[in-house]
C-alpha cells in the first residue's frame, strides 16, 4: 500500500472521527451521542487497520476486533443508561440529566 | 584491701521482712482501711513494731565483715546488665533502718492517740507504712536506682501526708509545693546516674566507688553536684528549702517522722553513702560544706521570725541538716551522721512534744496564744526543755557531742569560716530555741482557752499514748551522743570504722584542741539562752508580754517575715516563666498552632473540594468537549513534537 493511499485512509478516518465528536457534543439526544461514540470507534478501527496493512503488521487487526468488542460491550451499557434515563422523564435531552452536578 | 560497700552476698530473711513489712502494712491498711478504721491505726503500728525487731534481729549480718566485705548484701533481680537490683544493710544503712523503724514506731503509736477520732485514720497510718517502705528503700537499696526508686517514692509518701487533710487548701497547696521541689532533686539525681552509666556502666555501688579514679575531676564534680541537687531538694539546703515550713500543714507526727527524723536527712545519707565520690572532688567538698553553712545560718535566722511553733520548729530543722550537710560535706562524715541520729531523736521528740501542746490547746499553733504552759503541761515542759537543750548543744545532751563533732570536724578539714558560721548558727539557735520556750512556758497564759478541756477532739486517747513515745525518745536525746566519747575508740568510731576508715583524713592537726572548741561553742549558746531570757522571761518582760509580743510581731523586719524572700525569688525566678510558659501554649501554641493548623487543614480540603466539584458540571456534552480538547491536545503533542523513542 502506498503511502499516498494511507494518507486517504487515515484522512477519511479522522474526517469521521471528528463527525463523530461533534455528534457527541454538539446533539442532545442520548441516542444520537451514542451513534457519534460508535463513528469515533469506528474511525479509529479504520486507522488501526490501515496503519496494520502499510506496514505488514498483525497488530493492528488484532486492535481492531478488541475495540469492537468492546464497543459492543459500550452500545450495551450505553442504550441500559438511556433506557433509564427514558423511565424518569418523557423527555430525552442529555442537558437534564444532571443529578451528577457537584 | 577494702570494698567499698559491697557485703557479703547471701539470702537474709529478716532484712526481707524489714524492708516488705511495711509495703504488705500499708497494701493491707489500703485494701481494708475504710472498713477497720481504728483497728487499721493499731495494725499499721503492730506492722511497724515488727519491722523494728527484724531490723533488730538483723544487726549480726550488718555488721559481718569478711575479706574487706562489710554488711549483708541480699541480691534481688538484674533487670539489665549492669544493673542488678538489691539490699545492702552494713552499718550505715543499718543506723538509717534503726532510726526508721525504730523512731517510726515509737511516732506511729503518738499518731494513734494524736488522730484518734478521725475518719480516716486507717488512711493516714497506710500512707506512714507506705512513708516506712519507701525510706527503706532508699537506704537499703545496693545500688544507684534502687536509691532513686526510693528517692521518689518517700517523695510521693511526703506529698501524700503533708496534704493528709487535704480539705484544706492551704495543704493541699504545700504539699504539692514539696512535691514539684522534690521533683526537682529527682531530676538531680537522675541526671548523675545517667553520667555514672555512660562512663562506669554499673551502678552499684560497689562497682562506682571501685572506679571513682576513671573519671576525671570535671565529671567527678558534676556527678557531685547533680547528686547535690537532689540532697538540696530532699534535706531542704538553700535555696531549694521554700517547701519544708510549708510541710508543717501536714499532722505534726508527719512533721516528726518525714520532716525532721528521716526523710530530710535522705540527702546526708546520700553523701556519707557516696563518700568515695566526696574524698575525690575538693571541689564538690568546698561548695557542699558552703550551702550546707548557709542553709544552717539561713534557717537558724528565718527561726527568728517565727510565731508557729512548728515553723519554728521546721527552720530549725531546716538549721540542723544544714549542719549535717556541712559535716559530711567536708568530708566529717561520722560527724555529721551522728548529728543525724541525735538529731532523729530530739527533733522527732521536740515535734512530738509540740504536738502535745497543739492537741491540748485544740490545734492552736501560735505561741503568741501559748504562755504560761509550764505548771499546766509539765511533761510537755520536759519533753520541749530536755529537746531544746539538745538541739542548742549544752552537755551532756546529744547535740553537744554531735555539734561540737561537725564544727571542730569543719576545722580540722580545714573550713575556718564555715567553723565561724556553725558557732555564730549555735548562738542564734540557742537563742530562738529558748524564746520560744519562754513564751510558750513562762508567765500567765494568754489564751481563753482551757487546757485539756479542748473542743474539737470527740474522742479522747489515753494521754499515754502519746506521753510514752516522747518518754522514750528522751533517753537517746540524752544519752546518745555519749557513744562518741573516746575519739577514735569510742564505740561510734568503731562502728563506722569499716565504712569511713579508709576515708578523707583531716588535714592537719589544729592548735585549737576539740575541748577549746566545745569551750567556745558552749559559751556562745550559753549567751544566747541569756539574750532569749533577758528579751522574754525576765519578771518585767512576762508582765506585759502580750503587747511586747505584738509588739515584736509588728516591728519585725520584712526580710525575716518573708523569709529572705526565697519564695518570691523561686516564684519570679521559675513558677512565673513556666506559668507564662503555660499561658503561652495555651493562648498562642494550642489555638493559634494547634487548634489553628488543624481548622486551617479542614478550611483547605473543604476549598479543594469547592475547587473540584465545580469541574462536575453535570453537563454530559462538557464531558464529552473536555475529553476531545484532551485526544486534540495529545494529538497535538504528536504533531508539533514527534514520536520519540
Amino acid at each position: 500500500m502506498a503511502v499516498g493511499e494511507l494518507s486517504n485512509y487515515v484522512t477519511l478516518s479522522a474526517v469521521l472521527f471528528f463527525l463523530g465528536v461533534a455528534g457527541v457534543i454538539l446533539r442532545r439526544n442520548p441516542l444520537v451521542m451514542l451513534m457519534g461514540v460508535e463513528l469515533m470507534l469506528n474511525a479509529s478501527n479504520l486507522a488501526l487497520v490501515a496503519f496494520s496493512r502499510a506496514w505488514g503488521s498483525m497488530v493492528g487487526h488484532i486492535f481492531a476486533f478488541l475495540v469492537i468488542t468492546v464497543a459492543a460491550a459500550e452500545a450495551a451499557i450505553g442504550l441500559a443508561i438511556i433506557v433509564v434515563v427514558f423511565h424518569r422523564s418523557a423527555r430525552v435531552d442529555v442537558d437534564d440529566v444532571t443529578i451528577l452536578k457537584g | 584491701m577494702l570494698h567499698h560497700a559491697v557485703g557479703i552476698s547471701a539470702h537474709y530473711p529478716l532484712l526481707l521482712a524489714t524492708w516488705l513489712l511495711p509495703l504488705a502494712g500499708a497494701l493491707l491498711l489500703w485494701s481494708t482501711g475504710p472498713r477497720i478504721q481504728a483497728k487499721g491505726a493499731v495494725l499499721g503500728t503492730t506492722v511497724l513494731g515488727a519491722a523494728f525487731v527484724t531490723a533488730l534481729l538483723s544487726i549480726p549480718d550488718a555488721l559481718r565483715a569478711a575479706d574487706g566485705y562489710v554488711g549483708a548484701q541480699q541480691p534481688l533481680v538484674t533487670w539489665l546488665p549492669g544493673m542488678s537490683l538489691g539490699l545492702l544493710l552494713d552499718p550505715l544503712s543499718l543506723l538509717w533502718t534503726l532510726v526508721i523503724t525504730g523512731v517510726g514506731f515509737l511516732i506511729h503509736v503518738y499518731s494513734i492517740g494524736y488522730l484518734a477520732g478521725d475518719r480516716a485514720i486507717a488512711r493516714f497510718f497506710a500512707y506512714l507504712n507506705f512513708f516506712v517502705f519507701a525510706m527503706l528503700t532508699l537506704v537499703l537499696s545496693d545500688n544507684f536506682l534502687g536509691l532513686l526508686v526510693g528517692w521518689g517514692l518517700v517523695g510521693l509518701a511526703s506529698y501524700f501526708l503533708i496534704g493528709f487533710w487535704f480539705e484544706k487548701p492551704s495543704a493541699v497547696a504545700a504539699s504539692r509545693k514539696a512535691f514539684v521541689i522534690n521533683v526537682a532533686g529527682d531530676v538531680g539525681i537522675m541526671l548523675a546516674i545517667f553520667i555514672l552509666f555512660a562512663q562506669l556502666g554499673t551502678l552499684s555501688y560497689g562497682g562506682v566507688f571501685a572506679h571513682v579514679a576513671q573519671l576525671s575531676p570535671s565529671t567527678l564534680l558534676a556527678v557531685c553536684l547533680f547528686l547535690f541537687v537532689g540532697c538540696a531538694a530532699k534535706s531542704a539546703q538553700v535555696p531549694l528549702h521554700t517547701w519544708l515550713p510549708d510541710a508543717m500543714e501536714g499532722p505534726t507526727p508527719v512533721s516528726a517522722l518525714i520532716h525532721a527524723a528521716t526523710m530530710v536527712t535522705a540527702g546526708v545519707y546520700l553523701i556519707a553513702r557516696c563518700h568515695p565520690l566526696w574524698d575525690a572532688s575538693p571541689d564538690a567538698r568546698a561548695f557542699v560544706g558552703v550551702v550546707g553553712a548557709i542553709t544552717a545560718l539561713v534557717g537558724a535566722i528565718l527561726g527568728l521570725g517565727q510565731w508557729d511553733i512548728k515553723r519554728i520548729l521546721a527552720y530549725s530543722t531546716m538549721s540542723q541538716i544544714g549542719y549535717m550537710i556541712m559535716g559530711v560535706g567536708v568530708g566529717a562524715y561520722q560527724a555529721g551522721v551522728l548529728h543525724f541520729f541525735a538529731h532523729a531523736f530530739f527533733k522527732a521528740q521536740l515535734f512530738l512534744g509540740a504536738g502535745i501542746i497543739i492537741h491540748a490547746l485544740g490545734d492552736e499553733q501560735d505561741i503568741r496564744r501559748m504562755g504560761g504552759l509550764a505548771r499546766k503541761m509539765p511533761f510537755a515542759l520536759l519533753a520541749m526543755l530536755t529537746g531544746t537543750l539538745a538541739i542548742c548543744g549544752i552537755f551532756p545532751f546529744s547535740g553537744f557531742f554531735s555539734k561540737d563533732a561537725i564544727l571542730y570536724g569543719v576545722l580540722e578539714h580545714g573550713h575556718p569560716y564555715l567553723y565561724f558560721i556553725g558557732v555564730l548558727t549555735a548562738a542564734i539557735t540557742a537563742y530562738y530555741m529558748f524564746r520560744m520556750l519562754f513564751v510558750v512556758f513562762a508567765g500567765q497564759a494568754r489564751t481563753p482557752a482551757s487546757v485539756g478541756e479542748h473542743a474539737g477532739h470527740a474522742h479522747h486517747a489515753p494521754a499515754w499514748l502519746m506521753q510514752l513515745p516522747v518518754a522514750l525518745l528522751i533517753v537517746p536525746t540524752i544519752g546518745i551522743g555519749w557513744l562518741a566519747i573516746g575519739g577514735e575508740q569510742s564505740p561510734w568510731a568503731r562502728f563506722f570504722e569499716p565504712i569511713f576508715g579508709a576515708s578523707l583524713q583531716p588535714l592537719a592537726r589544729l592548735g585549737m584542741s576539740e575541748a577549746t572548741s566545745s569551750l567556745v561553742v558552749t559559751s556562745v549558746v550559753l549567751l544566747g539562752i541569756a539574750t532569749a531570757f533577758f528579751v522574754y522571761a525576765t519578771p518585767q518582760a512576762l508582765r506585759n508580754a502580750p503587747e511586747r509580743l505584738q509588739r515584736e510581731g509588728q516591728r519585725m523586719p520584712g526580710m525575716l517575715t518573708h523569709a529572705f524572700y526565697f519564695d518570691d525569688a523561686l516564684d519570679g525566678l521559675f513558677v512565673q516563666p513556666t506559668r507564662a510558659l503555660g499561658r503561652f501554649c495555651a493562648a498562642t501554641v494550642e489555638r493559634d498552632v494547634l487548634d489553628g493548623g488543624v481548622h486551617d487543614i479542614t478550611v483547605g480540603a473543604r476549598w479543594l473540594g469547592h475547587f473540584f466539584r465545580s469541574f462536575q458540571t453535570g453537563f454530559v456534552r462538557a464531558y464529552a468537549l473536555v475529553l476531545a480538547l484532551g485526544v486534540a491536545a495529545f494529538a497535538a503533542y504528536y504533531v508539533l513534537v514527534g514520536v520519540t523513542r
